[in-house]
């Protein structure tokens, strides 16, 4: 009811709203700040499809725990969360490996299918964020099926100089002391940048005293989750040559994150904990807790020649992941951690990948076509260790190929082409259990849960669109086929996750997800209001999914729920509105609404909808830009009234999620002191400490409430000076 | 005229979009959204939270498992809790013996199918406890599915004594 009550509302809104906008258009009202994203694509192979775009200025402004946090205040984007800092992309409810996400023009690669696993990406390191909704397959091949983030540093200095800023935060909810330290410089051609950042915090806290795990009532110590304090530390290093007709850059970067995970419930388990110890310190990082370092090395080149433009992108990853626990036997492990073990007691699992990637592009002109062929290859190697086991160790090879046509049949409408290949081989490694278990004849054997497999895949892609203006009004139509392959874990998975008391069992027959897609958008400027209404409709003819069995198995899965990978056909549909409205010169209205539903059509789950199927939401923002003066510079004031509807389309384990309302305000101005100026912002999140659950949230299940209310304070030192050259 | 022309064209088309939209909105057909129970509130049933088993011994595990509208399978996890690491799922604390190093522990690990698909259904299952396992606090685990996969776990807290 209340779903359809805000849907309905949105498209009551997207109707009446333009004859309104242009009503007011007519008066002659002066816009201090312009966002302009359309023009911006028109001339890329992505123009056809919808693309929000934030730049870093707004990051900061609604920084949020995480990027994909920060990020999911745009409609159609969501973040799969595990507590108040790490979090991964859903775009239109999809999620871990459909979303493509890339840095500096090289796909990020980590551990993407983990539910408690987040992006390993610095946010104050982020020029810009382009989000790419619906399939972006024939740019970037598998994992692209649901949509695209890109992420840019930010942009070079057009003159010599050299300028930085220090960014301090600090945050009420969870004692956050931060720091990140941005440089970039330029002499002649050569440029260079670089940024570090420290994020230290506590445990955080949420609206309640207790949480009920099963029937059993966890007292929280002041409200707070134990044991989720962590600490970030990363750095990123740049430097090339650019001109207009050469550019070669590096980008050195690392990541590095150790965090603690809710020690009272991991997944659905409940677990006995030594509250002396645990609640000694609220910032010490104890049992279960995961720590994760990303490097990356990448070099983008660009040279243009001879109306050709190549870009050829290098890039090597290595994402080491380990999960930590106290030995706890499960099923038939031995009572005692054996002392002749090479694994450390508390390795419960670890992932060692290694990521070698490189994109070539050529775009040109024959006649009036504008054609972009490019490819791709990745190799990636993935080694496992730790006592427990859930994907055994593999290799894997893609390749890919594409040609894109953009035709301009008059000044209104350009019509899009794409065509892609792709060949992928997987090679998964044997693995068997390191202790034995009890088979029914009483005999104790040594289970091997993976053989060597070998499997290769092929897909062939297609994407046709068109452009059109009409009046003011823009007008985007895209269809398309896209694909994804099977990964090591929907293939060879076959471990107890213990955590969810679920026998995870992959299937070495499944083949690629094959997807179609129609996308539509409608969008509107003027010189005080813009609106965009972006509607999509989906056919997965293979969709592959962890169907939760009625079965249990007493040997492979020690007793637990057999999950398998299955696959299904897939019905989505849904929609995002966006809309800005100046009524006065220093008053701006935006309304942001999402939508999306899912519906299995086919299998055992037909009826249900996709597991994490994000709510409909409606985000009302009213801000206040008062004007500057001699110390006060480009001051906002601005609340946020976010509803969520209630999340009824549950499938095995959900849990139905109540509907809530979440207000945040911000507040920033820029101080400024002669010819320095001090970037100053507030924000209050979640400002009446509204207990609610988020249905994408990891602790959903465990019916643990979102962090409670936020006080986030920045202040942004620049300095340098940029010489004209 | 023309402009009104190409609004009122702006406006069908965004009719469309809702109307296709909509249309695709159909009631759901029934699908199962709820959980099987485990029952252990009979006089009868066996174990409950705090219940003591002698070692040597036979018992019959005896739960009332129900589901809207079919079960599935039922599964026992027997475990032992010497080290406080896991907690159980009950309202009701039960006295915990110091840490200990388990020797050799009671470990059970059994999976049922429930036959015919019932709404209701009356577990009982004799497990025996060896005479030569450690004492001490335990876990018993029981997992229930039901025919769309949903599942319920009582996590009881157990002692076995000599």
């Amino acid at each position: 009811m209340n779903r359809r009550t805000i849907f309905t509302l949105l498209f009551t809104y997207g109707i009446l709203y333009p004859v309104f906008a242009q009503e007011k258009a007519a008066k002659n009202i002066g816009l201090r700040e312009v966002h302009v994203e359309g023009k911006r694509y028109k001339h890329s192979a992505e123009g056809v499809l919808s693309v929000d775009v934030l730049t870093s200025d707004s990051i900061q402004k609604y920084q949020a725990g995480s990027l994909m946090q920060t990020l999911s205040r745009l409609p159609g984007v969501n973040a799969i969360g595990i507590g108040a800092s790490q979090s991964k992309p859903q775009i239109r409810g999809l999620g871990f490996n459909r979303v493509a996400t890339l840095e500096n023009g090289i796909k990020h690669e980590g551990q993407q299918w983990g539910l408690d696993h987040g992006l390993e990406i610095d946010q104050y390191s982020i020029g810009t964020a382009e989000i790419i909704k619906g399939a972006g397959s024939f740019m970037y091949g598998s994992d692209a099926i649901g949509g695209v983030i890109r992420l840019l540093p930010p942009a070079e200095l057009q003159a010599n100089g050299l300028k930085g800023v220090v960014n301090l935060l600090t945050k009420s909810n969870n004692a956050t002391y931060g720091g990140s330290l941005q440089l970039q410089g330029r002499k002649g051609n050569w440029v260079f940048g670089g940024g570090v950042t420290h994020l230290d915090y506590a445990d955080y806290r949420v609206p309640t005293d207790t949480v009920y795990v099963y029937n059993y009532a966890v007292r929280l110590k002041d409200r707070q989750v134990r044991n989720t304090a962590g600490r970030e530390t990363n750095f990123q290093l740049r430097g090339g040559y650019t001109s207009d007709q050469f550019s070669s850059i590096f980008y050195l970067s690392n990541y590095h994150t150790r965090i603690g995970f809710f020690a009272n419930a991991h997944g659905l388990e409940p677990r006995g904990v030594n509250t002396v110890l645990y609640d000694q310190s609220d910032r010490d990082i104890l049992y279960p807790s995961q720590q994760v370092n990303h490097f990356k090395l990448i070099n983008r080149n660009y040279i243009a020649q001879g109306g050709h433009k190549i870009w050829v992108d290098l890039g090597y990853q290595r994402n080491y992941r380990q999960e930590f626990n106290n030995y706890t036997a499960h099923g038939y492990m031995p009572p005692v951690y054996p002392e002749d073990m090479n694994m450390p007691i508390h390795l419960e699992r670890r992932y060692d990948k290694e990521i070698v990637n490189i994109a070539l592009k050529d775009q040109f002109t024959l006649g009036t076509h504008r054609f972009t062929v490019g490819g791709n290859a990745e190799y990636q190697h993935n080694k496992i260790a730790g006592w427990s086991f859930l994907i055994p160790s593999y290799k894997q090879q893609t390749v890919g190929a594409f040609i894109h046509d953009q035709y301009p049949i008059n000044d209104q409408t350009i019509l899009y082409a794409a065509l892609r290949y792709d060949y992928s081989h997987i090679h998964t490694s044997p693995y068997q259990d390191w202790f034995a278990s009890t088979l029914e004849n009483n005999q104790s054997v040594h289970i091997v849960r993976a053989d060597e497999l070998r499997r290769s895949f092929n897909s062939l892609v297609w994407s046709l669109g068109a452009t059109r203006q009409i009046g003011s009004w823009e007008t985007k139509l895209n269809v398309g086929k896209s694909f994804r392959v099977p990964i090591a874990q929907e293939l060879a998975a076959n471990g107890v996750n213990y955590h969810y008391f679920s026998y995870e069992k992959g299937n070495a027959a499944l083949s690629p997800e094959q997807s179609y897609q129609v996308d539509f958008a409608l969008a509107r400027r003027s010189r005080n209001a813009y609106i965009a209404f972006t509607p999509f409709f989906n056919y997965f003819a293979n969709y592959i999914y962890l169907n939760p069995t009625s079965g249990y198995d007493q040997y492979y899965g020690a007793g637990n729920q057999i999950f398998e990978y299955a696959e299904s056909k897939v019905r989505r549909y849904g929609a995002e509105l966006k809309m800005e409205y100046r009524p006065l010169a220093h008053w701006k209205v935006e309304v942001l609404g999402e939508y999306v539903r899912s519906e299995q059509l086919s299998g055992s789950k037909k009826g249900y909808t996709l597991p994490f199927s994000p709510a409909p939401s409606l985000l009302v923002d009213l801000s206040w830009f008062p004007k500057s003066s001699t110390y006060f510079k480009e001051s906002y004031l601005s609340l946020d009234c976010k509803w969520t509807a209630r999340q009824d389309h549950i499938v095995p384990p959900e849990e139905k999620t109540a509907g809530y309302q979440v207000f945040n305000f911000r507040a920033g101005t820029q101080l400024t002191w002669g010819k320095s100026a001090l970037q100053l912002r507030l924000q209050v999140q979640n400002m009446f400490d509204t207990k609610y659950m988020d249905h994408t949230s990891f602790y959903r299940l465990i019916s643990l409430p979102e962090q409670g209310r936020n006080i986030v304070l920045s202040i942004g030192i620049p300095f340098g000076k940029k010489n004209p050259s | 005229m023309n402009t009104q022309m190409q609004r009122l064209k702006q406006y069908a088309l965004m009719a469309l979009m809702l109307a296709s939209t909509i249309a695709c909105k159909k009631d759901t057909e029934k699908i199962d959204t709820e959980k099987p129970t485990i029952d252990l509130s009979a006089a009868t049933a066996f174990p409950k939270q705090c219940s003591q088993i002698k070692r040597g011994s036979s018992f019959t595990f005896h739960a009332r498992l129900s589901d809207n509208v079919a079960l599935g399978s039922y599964s026992i996890d027997v475990h032992h809790n010497f080290d406080h690491h896991s907690h159980s799922t009950e309202v009701e604390e039960c006295t915990l013996e110091p840490v200990k190093k388990p020797v050799k522990p009671f470990v059970l690990v059994k999976s049922v199918n429930i036959p015919g698909q019932p709404q209701q259904y009356d577990a009982q299952l004799q497990i025996d406890v060896p005479a030569d396992i450690d004492p001490g606090n335990y876990h018993f685990m029981i997992q229930v599915t039901d025919q769309s996969g949903w599942s319920i776990q009582r996590g009881i807290s157990v002692r076995i004594v000599e």
